[in-house]
């Protein structure tokens, strides 16, 4: 673990200089422990691929104080076993909302249905969440489906739309601007304010895209 | 019934002081741009420290009082007119039911506060009136207002008018020094770039908005392109590929890559909201333990 000043009343903490499945375990729980001892004056935790960026309230800690509490309650060797959570993401893949699919289908020398399959097949670990409320960013796609960002950002992406930057996958949860291609479209609400978490996902979860049919997406609730 | 909002369009939205416990699932803090006015506000209007109000950015807008209220109007210098009578800002003010209320020109600054005694009734959202227009949240329909609506207030009790001493009214002045605190990814810049940054005078770009503020001037390099996405706070300074420092405000987003050469001091991003396009920026190195001390006395000294 390595501190070091943000703002004047912030820190972030690195746990290791890249994306990798271990650093992320670290993350996953020096961030759970975190939640879990109700620090009173941290006022953000926000966990990423390889730190914890944290505020805190001036009037009960200083810089040096803080780290001091942190290095004593943040125990990264414990065996805490998580329990797996799986996300599953019904998506709807058809050219009609995967705006995309046809272009990735050319560039890749794949078909739509190997690109679908592809993406599919895969379990996807929550590394960071941000951007929007709910946008999660999932790793690591399959190289064979991986996707350069477009080099037009679209001014309008449809929410729902599930997409692909890089070896990165994401769901956007609500209409923005943005420059994923577009694979899919989910009918499943990514910012819900009638969870408790708000989210379905928060950081260390895992996620399984499921192809459904046309039918099954309008039946959830899904707007073409 | 107590305020109503009779032209257009305008620029303005409902505010308070933020929307806290909510980055871990990307939603942004948000809450006023210049906390000094906004915090002289309540205090004029003896509202609590975090009552919401609306911060103007165009200036511009004009109310027509529907009841008897207290109002109170700090942040930029602007004419302020009650039924066409210009008035002093930075003080309290009893206006009748049917009274005309403008806010004009802005000589000088950028944000003007307007607040009413005992704050607007409007259902928070995620513990916070504040209004973030790329997030669809808070305010009123998530929006900025709009002719033709109307803003109820809360309940108020006996209250006398008063004014804030002048010599606590701000300047806003044409050349602003930001203190920075090095952070971040600091050791990435070579030496010669951080003396650079210090040295250099830098100009508020246009691209200036709730999210955060361009500047132009004498570019800094990094020696890395990028950096594996994290946690950003307020007033943190990015160096973008040109080299031109953005300094990342309110409405900005709670994660991003770009390498942050260090952070400026909250309160004098509270100053820097107030600035024009054109306005020039000099930065200054400040200790972590010294900023926390001042920023500790300025809160105190507004309670």
């Amino acid at each position: 673990m390595q501190f070091k000043v943000a703002s004047v009343d912030s820190l972030i903490i690195y746990f290791g200089d890249e994306i990798a499945q271990d650093v992320a375990l670290k993350v996953k729980k020096a961030y759970q422990g975190l939640k879990s001892l109700k620090l009173e004056g941290l006022i953000e935790i926000i966990p990423s691929y390889t730190s914890i960026f944290i505020s805190y309230d001036i009037f009960k800690y200083d810089y040096e104080s803080l780290v001091k509490l942190l290095k004593q309650e943040i125990n990264l060797d414990s065996k805490i076993e998580f329990e797996e959570k799986i996300v599953t993401i019904d998506t709807y893949y058809d050219p009609e909302v995967g705006l995309d699919l046809k272009d990735m289908a050319f560039k890749t020398n794949l078909s739509i249905d190997d690109i679908i399959g592809i993406h599919s097949n895969k379990l996807y670990d929550v590394y960071a969440i941000g951007f929007l409320p709910g946008f999660a960013y999932l790793a690591s796609v399959d190289e064979a489906i991986a996707m350069p960002r477009l080099s037009t950002p679209r001014k309008q992406i449809p929410k729902g739309s599930v997409s692909i930057a890089d070896t990165q996958t994401a769901v956007y949860p609500q209409a923005s601007p943005g420059g994923w291609n577009i694979l899919g479209r989910t009918a499943l609400e990514l910012f819900d304010r009638s969870l408790d978490t708000l989210s379905p996902l928060s950081v260390g979860d895992k996620v399984k895209f499921n192809p459904i049919t046309k039918k099954e997406f309008l039946a959830q609730g899904g707007v073409l | 019934m107590s305020l109503e909002i009779i032209n257009s369009p305008i620029f303005a939205t409902i505010q308070d002081k933020g929307r806290f416990g909510f980055n871990s699932i990307g939603v942004t803090n948000s809450g006023v741009m210049d906390e000094y006015a906004y915090l002289i506000a309540n205090k004029l209007l003896e509202n609590s420290e975090d009552e919401n109000i609306i911060e103007i950015a165009f200036s511009n807008v004009e109310f027509k009082a529907l009841k008897d209220i207290k109002v109170a109007l700090t942040g930029a210098k602007c004419e302020f007119f009650i039924n066409n009578t210009l008035y002093p800002t930075w003080q309290t003010y009893s206006v009748k039911a049917g009274d005309i209320i403008k806010v004009g020109k802005i000589e000088e600054g950028a944000r003007v506060y307007f607040g009413v005694k005992g704050g607007f009734d409007i259902k928070k959202e995620f513990g916070s009136n504040s209004t973030t227009l790329k997030e669809k949240l808070g305010g009123i329909n998530a929006d900025r207002l709009q002719k033709g609506q109307i803003l109820e207030s809360k309940k108020i009790n006996e209250f006398y008018n008063i004014r804030l001493k002048e010599k606590f009214v701000p300047k806003y002045e044409d050349t602003l020094e930001l203190r920075v605190i090095l952070s971040y990814q600091d050791e990435f810049f070579y030496k010669e770039e951080i003396a650079k940054f210090f040295s250099s005078i830098y100009t508020v770009s246009n691209e200036f908005n709730r999210m955060g503020c361009k500047l132009q001037g004498e570019p800094v390099s990094c020696s890395i392109d990028g950096i594996i996405s994290e946690g950003i706070g307020f007033g943190s300074i990015q160096i973008p590929s040109d080299g031109q420092p953005i300094i990342l405000l309110k409405d900005r987003q709670t994660i991003g890559g770009y390498p942050k050469i260090g952070s400026v001091l909250s309160i004098d991003c509270f100053k820097l909201a107030q600035a024009k396009p054109k306005t020039k920026i000099k930065f200054k190195p400040i200790e972590i333990k010294k900023a926390q001390d001042i920023v500790k006395k300025f809160y105190s000294s507004l309670r």
